[in-house]
């Protein structure tokens, strides 16, 4: 098998949304000799390129986006443990997430989690009902280059205004991203956010707007 | 209980009528989603307070729906959402899946009662005579019956179940097990209809099934998955409860359109989209069809906004969608804590000014 024969299969096993395979062909494609930047660009982030645009087609739900988020986590922990800690993966920096304090719905920020690990974040998932004081203890600790506050009820408006102002206050520099399903752009203005996103793949998109990337 | 301050003959009257396409409408209903959060507020009682009784918890509901104006009333935490992942946890011995607030409802945290696929094998199904918080749901809906000859609707739903109790796996198992998903989805519908079977025993026969839908998505999942993992189930549902069904769906990105072409429901509330030109869109096309709703957000003129930009939108709602009946003016979701009162009472203050039939705005 040739090197466009192997990313080919790799980014087909991702786009699929295939873990078993997607390991098979990292580990393959590591063997065939194939450079680590190769597997990643023209294989893994090129699966999760075109199931982006799928899902932008409707040719791609919810479902699909998150079996293919675990096919890319899958591959990239393979191909991180082949490095033996040699650093030729660089991250695209560190994200911290979770569900505001009151709330414990967590499946759209679920998603976002899997997807940005996948396209090369470091992210940190503080999980759901967490309280202000935790984010920004959290944010002091790891200086996050984004901060993501998803929740699903209209009640978690008013605990969003209150974790920003918090954040704010204590000078967190992090760009900061609001996500749920009940947000709009004038709950945004009042929580102080720098943009929102009304589901997990908006999310995506727009962290990767606001940080430019 | 409480003297009552409305007329709820008149509002009975208003809704159902509308809901029937009937001409013989004096003005726009007005119905609201006020849940634990909004009683609680109203009332100063916590949610333990509420469920601990079915006197104190139905009038905590009438006074609470009486302050807001409304002309619809409801026991909100007799929902297949929470309540009902509070009864899988009771009935699985799971109940640290729980968690209580004060003046909100519970919630569970999404995933933690299936979370493995053995866990779904061995659910048990609840039975819902022996769940206080539904014993005593279902006592207050039969005391507001009673009191103000109000006939409840009953709610019932599989997705957000399912998504309460299988979280994000679920999504997962559409593609990996999908028989195992249906497996879950079964025995959430044995469960619901086991809700209305102590429904029919204690409230009495429903006028009406709002079925809290979760599926029908373009954001979550396709069309055919949302038929296969709920729509079926609601067709079972209609022809085993011989009643109208009427839809609500929560979610960005909605099959209304769809999704009547499928299942006969006589009416639809969303919340979204908030693009006016789709419901006037989807009233044309679907003239025998009540819309509920149809975009006075919660999140911007509700919450932000003031009593006169809330009146504006109730005004542009009425103006396209009120002519020719079939319309009940309704805030997009759940009426969130921090919404002001002066911006409630602006819904029926605007329906009064502009809500009247015939209709007579330009």
């Amino acid at each position: 098998m040739n090197e466009e024969e192997s990313l080919e299969k790799l980014k087909n096993a991702i786009l699929r949304g295939d873990s078993n395979k997607a390991i098979q062909f990292v580990n393959e494609s590591i063997k065939t000799g194939i450079e680590v930047k190769e597997i990643l660009n023209r294989a893994i982030l090129k699966g999760a390129e075109e199931a982006g645009n799928l899902y932008e087609r409707d040719e791609y739900f919810l479902p699909d986006l998150l079996m293919t988020g675990d096919a890319i986590n899958a591959a990239t922990e393979t191909l991180k443990n082949s490095l033996n800690g040699k650093s030729e993966i660089q991250s695209k920096g560190t994200i911290l997430i979770g569900t505001v304090e009151g709330d414990i719905h967590d499946i759209g920020k679920s998603l976002v989690v899997s997807l940005l690990q996948g396209q090369g974040f470091d992210v940190v998932d503080l999980g759901s009902d967490v309280p202000p004081e935790e984010f920004l203890r959290k944010a002091k600790e790891i200086n996050p280059i984004l901060i993501g506050l998803s929740g699903l009820m209209t009640m978690s408006i008013s605990k969003m205004v209150e974790t920003v102002n918090l954040l704010k206050s204590e000078n967190i520099q992090s760009r900061i991203i609001i996500g749920g399903g009940i947000l709009s752009k004038e709950s945004c203005e009042m929580v102080g956010a720098d943009d929102f996103a009304k589901d997990g793949w908006e999310g995506v998109k727009k962290i990767n707007k606001l940080l430019r990337i | 209980m409480n003297k009552l301050v409305k007329d709820w003959t008149a509002s009975v009257n208003r809704i159902f009528r509308t809901i029937s396409g009937s001409k013989r409408v004096d003005k726009v209903p007005f119905l609201a989603f006020a849940g634990e959060q909004m009683i609680c507020r109203v009332t100063g009682k916590t949610v333990k307070e509420l469920y601990s009784s079915p006197k104190v918890y139905a009038n905590a509901i009438i006074t609470t729906f009486e302050f807001l104006n409304t002309d619809s009333i409801n026991v909100p935490s007799a929902y297949a959402g929470p309540s009902e992942a509070l009864a899988f946890a009771e009935a699985n011995n799971k109940l640290d899946a729980i968690k209580w607030f004060d003046y909100k409802p519970l919630m569970c945290k999404q995933g933690e009662i299936c979370k493995s696929e053995e866990d779904i094998e061995t659910l048990e199904i609840p039975d819902h005579s022996k769940n206080n918080l539904w014993k005593n749901s279902l006592l207050a809906a039969k005391k507001i019956n009673e009191k103000i000859k109000f006939p409840q609707v009953i709610s019932l739903s599989i997705w957000s179940v399912v998504q309460e109790l299988r979280g994000i796996e679920a999504y997962k198992d559409m593609r990996r097990n999908p028989d195992l998903l249906l497996k879950l989805c079964e025995k959430i519908y044995e469960s619901q209809m086991d809700i209305y079977e102590n429904w029919l025993e204690i409230v009495g026969m429903p006028p009406n099934v709002f079925i809290a839908g979760y599926s029908f998505n373009r954001h979550m999942m396709s069309f055919q998955d949302s038929m296969r993992y709920e729509g079926q189930f609601i067709k079972r549902m209609m022809n085993k409860i011989q009643v109208p069904f009427m839809l609500h769906n929560c979610g960005t990105s909605p099959y209304f359109t769809e999704v009547v072409k499928e299942i006969d429901f006589i009416a639809v509330n969303g919340s979204h989209p908030l693009d006016i030109e789709y419901w006037i869109d989807f009233k044309k096309k679907y003239p025998k069809i009540t819309i509920i709703g149809a975009n006075i957000d919660v999140s911007r003129e509700m919450l932000t906004g003031t009593p006169s930009d809330v009146e504006e939108k109730v005004k542009e709602n009425i103006i396209n969608l009120a002519p020719g009946g079939r319309y009940i003016c309704c805030p997009v979701c759940s009426l969130p804590w921090g919404v002001s009162i002066p911006n409630i009472l602006a819904i029926p203050k605007a329906i009064e000014k502009y809500g009247h039939y015939p209709i007579k705005l330009d």
